[in-house]
C-alpha cells in the first residue's frame, strides 16, 4: 500500500505541474493527426491488452475492463 | 447561397477528392438550406414566420451558438451590427435608388433590436414583425465550417471559397501560402490588393452590388440599423483572421461605422486587412502583408 | 500569424469557436470503416531442463478480429466487433522438484489441449456538443469458459475543450465448467463477477502534446483458481487498482509522433507491477509508416506463490505456482509497418516478447519455471467507404 501512496503522490503531483498553454481550435492540426490519438489502431491495443492479459497478472488501463476469459 | 463558390483541395487520388468533395458541397447545401433568408422553406424563414408568437419557437444547437455569436457582434459594435434588422433591408429599394419616408423607417426601426430577443430554454421568441438575417456570419461560417470538415477527412492541403469568404484547410502542397485577390468595387478586373494566407480566413464586405447615390453621396446596402439609413462610411473592406467566421464579423463591423471610426476600429483589430475609402484610396495593414 | 489580436477579437473568436461546424468536440465518423487482422503468437518450446518428461511445446495461438464502425445519423455511431481465437499446445499443470533440486514444471495435456474462443461485442456512441456517451454488451464463450458483459461510459469536454473528463463502469459474469471435470477431479461448475470503474483525465498540454492520467478498480468474486492446476487455491476476492499515464509528442520537424505509456498496478493478492512502454510513429513520406515499439512489465510475486507446489499442504490454504503470480519481468519490442492508401490501409505488425526472473525490477524469492517467450506476427487490413 506504501507504492499506491506513492502512486497517488505523484499523480496530484502530475496535475499540478501541467501547465497549459491556451491550444484554439485552428491550432490542433497536430494533435488531430491520426497517429497522435490515444488509441491509433484498436484492434492492436484490444490484441495486446488480451495477451498480455493472458500472461502477466495486471490488466487494467485507461478504460473499464470488457469480460473474462478462460486464459487467465 | 447565390454567389460563386468554389473548394480546391488535394487529395491521395482523384475517387478520394471526388467523394471528399461531395461531402463538402453537401455541408454548404445544408447550411444553405437551413440559413438562407431568401429561400420559404428555410428554417430562418421558418423562424422569422415565427414573429410574435408567444411560445417561440424550438431551436436547435447550432442555431443558438449563431445568435450566441450574433449577440457577441451586436454587443462589440454597440448596436451596430444587429441581425434582427433585417426589416430595414425590405423599405430600402436599391434598384429604383427609391428613398423611404422617415414614418416607414421609423415603422421599421421599433421591429428591430437584438436585445428583445431571448432564446434561454432553446426556444426563441423574437417581436411581431421582427426579422433576422445571419448576413455577415452564416456564409462565413460555412466556409469554416467545410474547411474544418475536409481536415476531418484527411486532407491536409487546400482553400474554401464561398463568394469572397475564404477559409484555408492548409497551405499549398509545397507549403506556400494561398494567395487570394481581392478585387476593387465596381471594378471586376480590378485586383486592388492581394493577401496571402496559409491559415484561417479571410472575409470582405463592401457595396460590391448595390449601392445608390443620393444628393452626391455614395449609400451601400448596408443599413445602420440606429438611424435606419444606409451606411456611407468605408466602400469595401477585406478582413483575414484565425476563422472566416471572425474576419467576417470584424469586416460588417467596419462597413457599419463611419470612415474615420472603421478605420480606427480595423487597426485596433490587429488583424491583417485592406480597405477602399471614400475617396478610392486603397489602405491598411494588409496590403502588403503575410498572414 | 502575428498574436497581436485585440481583446475584442479574442472574444469575438470565442462565440464563433463555439459553432458546431468549428468546434472541436467530439464527432462521430463521418465514414464506416472495416477492419480485419489476422495474428498468430507462438510460446517457445520449454527447455528440458525445465520439463523432465513429455513433448515440449506449448501454445500456438491464432486470432482473427473483425470491427465494423459506421455512422448512424449525425450524432450518433454504432460498432460490432468478433474475434475468433484458436489455441492449441500444452499448459503448466504442476510443478515439482527435479533431480537437481530445481523446480520442474508438468504440461497437461500429454495429446495437447485445443480450444475456440468466440466473442462478439456490440456497441453505440452518441455525441453531444461538448462530449458524447457510449454503452457496450458482449458475449465471450470458449468449450469451458463463458463470459456475458456490458459496460458503460461517459466524456466531457471542459476549459474550450482543452480538458476531457472521462468516466465508466463495467460488469462480467463469467461462468467456468472445465473438461473431464469427472477424470481429473477438477470442480464442474463455478462463477465469478467482475465490476470495475474508471475515471480519466486529459489535457491537451500545447499544439503538439498532450497527457492522459486514468485510475481504474476492479472488484472480482467467486472462483478465481485455475480449475485445471492441481494444487491452486486463491482467495474468492480481488480487488485491483491501476493508474495508467500517457503522453503524445508530435515533431514537426521529423514529422514523427511520440508515445510514453506508464502504468502502476496493485492487487490484495499481494501483486504490484510496472508497465512502461514507447513508441515511435515515424511518417515516411505521405502514404507509409514505421512505428518500433518497446514494452517493459515487472511484477511482484503473489504473497501465496510457491514455485513447487507443496503437495502436503492442507487445500484450506491458499496456493499456487502459476508462473503469472511469480515475481518476474519481461521485456518486448517489435514494429508495425502501416501503409495507407486512401480507402485502404494494411499494418503488419512483428514482435518478440521475453519473460525472465532475471528481469525483474521486484525482489525474486523463488523464481518460477515455465515462463513464456513468444513471437507474435499480425496483418491487419482497413477499409473505410
Amino acid at each position: 500500500m506504501k507504492q499506491l501512496r506513492t502512486a497517488l503522490l505523484l499523480l496530484t503531483c502530475s496535475l499540478i505541474l501541467i501547465s497549459c498553454a491556451d491550444v484554439r481550435a485552428w491550432e490542433r492540426g497536430y494533435l488531430a493527426r491520426d497517429e497522435m490519438t490515444w488509441d491509433p489502431d484498436p484492434l492492436e491495443s484490444a490484441l495486446n491488452d488480451h495477451i498480455f492479459f493472458s500472461k502477466e497478472a495486471s490488466s487494467g488501463g485507461n478504460s473499464a475492463a470488457g469480460g473474462g476469459c478462460g486464459c487467465n | 447561397m447565390g454567389s460563386f463558390c468554389e473548394i480546391q483541395l488535394f487529395a491521395q487520388s482523384r475517387i478520394d477528392a471526388k467523394r471528399i468533395l461531395s461531402q463538402l458541397t453537401e455541408e454548404v447545401a445544408r447550411l444553405e438550406k437551413k440559413y438562407s433568408r431568401f429561400r420559404s422553406d428555410s428554417f430562418l424563414t421558418e423562424i422569422n414566420r415565427s414573429a410574435g408568437h408567444r411560445r417561440g419557437i424550438e431551436i436547435d444547437n447550432e442555431t443558438q451558438s449563431l445568435l450566441d455569436h450574433a449577440k457577441n457582434c451586436y454587443e462589440t459594435s454597440d448596436g451596430l451590427f444587429d441581425v434582427t434588422a433585417a426589416a430595414l433591408s425590405q423599405i430600402w429599394d436599391f434598384k429604383n435608388a427609391q428613398i423611404p419616408t422617415q414614418a416607414q423607417i421609423d415603422a421599421a426601426q421599433t421591429t428591430l433590436g437584438f436585445h428583445k430577443i431571448s432564446w434561454a430554454d432553446s426556444r426563441l421568441r423574437i417581436p411581431p414583425d421582427m426579422q433576422i438575417d445571419f448576413g455577415g456570419i452564416v456564409k462565413e461560417y460555412a466556409a469554416d465550417s467545410v474547411a474544418r470538415l475536409a481536415r476531418n477527412l484527411g486532407v491536409n492541403h487546400g482553400l474554401v471559397n464561398l463568394g469572397g469568404d475564404f477559409s484555408v484547410i492548409g497551405a499549398q502542397p509545397d507549403n506556400r501560402p494561398w494567395s487570394t485577390g481581392i478585387i476593387a468595387p465596381d471594378r471586376e478586373q480590378d485586383i486592388m490588393a492581394k493577401i496571402d494566407l496559409s491559415q484561417g480566413g479571410l472575409a470582405s464586405s463592401g457595396d460590391y452590388e448595390r449601392f445608390f447615390m443620393h444628393e452626391g453621396k455614395r449609400y451601400s446596402h448596408i443599413l445602420n440599423p440606429i438611424t435606419g439609413w444606409p451606411c456611407a462610411g468605408l466602400r469595401a473592406v477585406s478582413v483575414a483572421a484565425n476563422l472566416c467566421t471572425v474576419a467576417g464579423s470584424v469586416a460588417t463591423m467596419a462597413m457599419l461605422k463611419d470612415e474615420s471610426g472603421a478605420k480606427r476600429w480595423l487597426l485596433d483589430s490587429g488583424l491583417p486587412h485592406v480597405y477602399m475609402d471614400s475617396k478610392e484610396t486603397v489602405g491598411g495593414t494588409g496590403v502588403n502583408a503575410t498572414h | 500569424m502575428k498574436n497581436s489580436a485585440s481583446a475584442n477579437i479574442i472574444a469575438l473568436s470565442s462565440t464563433a469557436l463555439a459553432l458546431p461546424g468549428i468546434a472541436l468536440a467530439d464527432a462521430p465518423p463521418t465514414q464506416s470503416t472495416v477492419s480485419y487482422k489476422l495474428s498468430n503468437y507462438q510460446e517457445d518450446d520449454l527447455p528440458r531442463s525445465e520439463l523432465p518428461f513429455g513433448k515440449l511445446e506449448r501454445y500456438d495461438i491464432d486470432v482473427q478480429q473483425f470491427q465494423l464502425v459506421a455512422p448512424m445519423g449525425r450524432n450518433m455511431s454504432v460498432h460490432v466487433d468478433a474475434n475468433y481465437e484458436s489455441l492449441s499446445g500444452a499448459s503448466p499443470w504442476f510443478t515439482t522438484l527435479g533431480l537437481d533440486g530445481k523446480p520442474v514444471v508438468n504440461l497437461s495435456g500429454a495429446s495437447g489441449i485445443s480450444d475456440n474462443r468466440s466473442e462478439l461485442s456490440a456497441g453505440t456512441r452518441y455525441y453531444l456538443d461538448n462530449g458524447s456517451f457510449a454503452g457496450n454488451i458482449g458475449y465471450s464463450e470458449e468449450n469451458d469458459y463463458r463470459a456475458v458483459y456490458f459496460g458503460l461510459n461517459g466524456e466531457r469536454h471542459y476549459n474550450n475543450d482543452l480538458t476531457t473528463l472521462a468516466g465508466g463502469f463495467s460488469y462480467s459474469s463469467d461462468d467456468i465448467f472445465p473438461t473431464d471435470a469427472a477424470l481429473f477431479n477438477r470442480v464442474r461448475e463455478e462463477d465469478k463477477q467482475s465490476s470495475s470503474v474508471f475515471v480519466s483525465l486529459t489535457q491537451i498540454i500545447n499544439q503538439v502534446s498532450s497527457f492522459q492520467t486514468a485510475l481504474s478498480f476492479t472488484e472480482q468474486s467467486g472462483f478465481l483458481s485455475d480449475p485445471y492446476k492441481l494444487r491452486d487455491v486463491r482467495p474468492e476476492d480481488k480487488t485491483q487498482i491501476a493508474w495508467s499515464n500517457s503522453y503524445r509528442r508530435f515533431f514537426v520537424a521529423a514529422n514523427a509522433a511520440m508515445h510514453v505509456n506508464y502504468r502502476f498496478y496493485h492487487d490484495d493478492f499481494g501483486i504490484s507491477s510496472h508497465t512502461g512502454d514507447f513508441s515511435w510513429h515515424q511518417n515516411l513520406g505521405r502514404q507509409f509508416e514505421i512505428v518500433p515499439q518497446l514494452r517493459y512489465y515487472s511484477q511482484s510475486a503473489a504473497d501465496f506463490f510457491s514455485n513447487v507446489d507443496n503437495f502436503l499442504n492442507p487445500l484450506s490454504e491458499y496456493q499456487s505456482s502459476d508462473y503469472r503470480l511469480s515475481a518476474f519481468g519481461a521485456v518486448s519490442g517489435g514494429f508495425s509497418l502501416i501503409a495507407d492508401m486512401g480507402s485502404w490501409k494494411a499494418t503488419l505488425t512483428a514482435e518478440r516478447y521475453l519473460a525472465n526472473d532475471k528481469y525483474s525490477a521486484y525482489d525474486v524469492s523463488q523464481p518460477s519455471t515455465a515462463l513464456v517467450k513468444y513471437n507474435r506476427l499480425s496483418l491487419g487490413v482497413d477499409f473505410s467507404f
